[in-house]
């Protein structure tokens, strides 16, 4: 065990400060900030420095960095400074959680702006969402897999599957809301 | 197997996303296929989501890390890492030059095109840097929590530093204290405590003085327009930085009881 936790050691060494760029790209959606985000991150490489008898090698350490980030995140940011969160810690948002995403694709017009969204009305769109929201989102656009977005997100896949269908439906709302 | 019924639109709705992703196995991928042929809101439903996939995989800005950060992180990440032995695998062995040498990459040469002065004096210096690096980020930021006092100031940090700050000096009419802030200072973090001097700033940033070298007395030193003054004090490592003159940092470190007249700190 005792090369086991050397090894998980060697491999946060070796290849940790590879995600520095994609552990604040979703510190930055999730703080809303620059410098939030610089502090979150160096908050993560802190605490993962300090845990790395607790990581298992061989398995996504680009995962478990997210979730220490995400942890640092709600235990800290949210507590201390408040949070750019819209909705409750367990929905996307109360008010888009029966999204009526379809409704604005009547025709294939409406499809057309979807295909159109430009950066900023997406990022916008994006930073609407609550911490949840952006979350499942930004980590599966990271390729996680859902077993793995649900051990950062310390919840169940199916419940997985359920943030990520509402994100994504909240996430066309807004979009709409823009082109109107 | 499955005999039932061709599914429906509710049924197919919330299976899309596996359907694109192909995490759909078996019977159940042709029969979402079979019922995306045959129904055209769902078609559209399923065009819609691959449309926001794209839009997010390709238009979503993507944040990367200021150089800056990075650079604090190598540093922090050498500190930290120390002189771990261990038994590397022939794998490891084939790759630990070129990731020590990437890691030495971020830490020397992006410094240096950045045109960032160069740490010189090893860690030393990089306390220094640090600290120039830190103020600049406080001034531009704010301190947390506005003076009314030491007695406010100092039991703000309780709970977020693994540390006591030992600082003693209230401030006075020539180096009121203004206010507080806890910092990220290579890779712990520090108490930091900022003073006024007329119209400037002075930080005091208090730190873990352990893994670390700091001068044996108090040091003077200058970068890039800024003057620190660094000396340790137990386990605690303090650092002085501002633009005014070195004089003022020497008469504040004086009223902070930095250690006596050892390296031009004078009572």
């Amino acid at each position: 065990m005792g090369d086991g936790r050397t090894s998980g050691r060697a491999e946060i060494a070796a290849h940790a400060l590879a995600y520095a760029d994609t552990l604040y790209n979703l510190a930055r959606y999730l703080t809303g900030g620059a410098a939030d985000a610089e502090d979150l991150v160096q908050e993560t490489y802190a605490r993962a420095f300090g845990a790395a008898d607790q990581y298992t090698p061989g398995t996504n350490l680009k995962a478990w960095l997210f979730r220490i980030l995400r942890n640092a995140f709600l235990s800290q940011y949210r507590r201390q400074r408040g949070s750019p969160v819209v909705g409750t810690l367990d929905t996307v948002d109360p008010r888009m959680s029966e999204a009526p995403a379809t409704e604005w694709l009547r025709d294939d017009l409406e499809l057309d702006r979807l295909r159109k969204v430009v950066a900023g009305e997406i990022e916008q769109a994006l930073l609407t969402l609550t911490e949840e929201g952006r979350s499942v989102i930004l980590l599966d656009l990271e390729g996680l897999s859902e077993r793995e977005i649900a051990d950062v997100m310390a919840c169940a896949v199916g419940t997985v599957k359920s943030r990520l269908s509402r994100a994504r439906a909240a996430l066309r709302q807004r979009l709409q809301d823009y082109a109107h | 197997m499955r005999t039932s019924p061709p599914i429906d639109c509710t049924a197919a709705r919330p299976l899309l996303l596996d359907y694109q992703r192909g995490r759909l196995t078996g019977p159940l991928h042709g029969e979402v296929h079979a019922h995306l042929d045959g129904c055209a809101a769902c078609a559209r439903e399923e065009l819609a989501e691959r449309a926001l996939t794209e839009a997010l995989e390709r238009r979503l800005p993507q944040h990367a890390a200021p150089v800056g950060l990075k650079r604090r992180l190598a540093a922090s990440h050498l500190a930290s890492a120390g002189p771990t032995v261990t038994r590397p695998s022939p794998w490891r062995r084939a790759w630990i030059p070129a990731l020590a040498a990437a890691v030495l990459l971020v830490v020397v040469a992006l410094p240096r095109l950045a045109e960032l002065p160069g740490t010189g004096r090893g860690s030393e210096g990089r306390v220094a840097a640090e600290a120039v690096n830190d103020h600049l980020r406080l001034l531009e930021r704010g301190v947390s929590v506005a003076s009314g006092g030491i007695h406010q100031v100092k039991p703000w940090f309780a709970g977020k530093l693994d540390f006591a700050p030992v600082v003693d000096f209230a401030g006075d009419a020539e180096f009121p204290l203004e206010g507080g802030a806890v910092e990220y200072f290579l890779d712990r973090k520090a108490a930091a405590f900022v003073y006024g001097r007329r119209l400037h700033h002075i930080t005091l940033f208090v730190v873990r003085a352990e893994g670390l070298r700091w001068p044996a007395a108090p040091e003077a030193a200058s970068r890039r327009g800024f003057n620190t003054l660094t000396w340790r004090q137990g386990e605690l490592g303090y650092v002085l930085v501002s633009d005014v003159d070195a004089h003022d940092l020497t008469e504040l470190a004086a009223r902070l009881g930095s250690g006596g007249p050892a390296g031009g700190v004078q009572n």
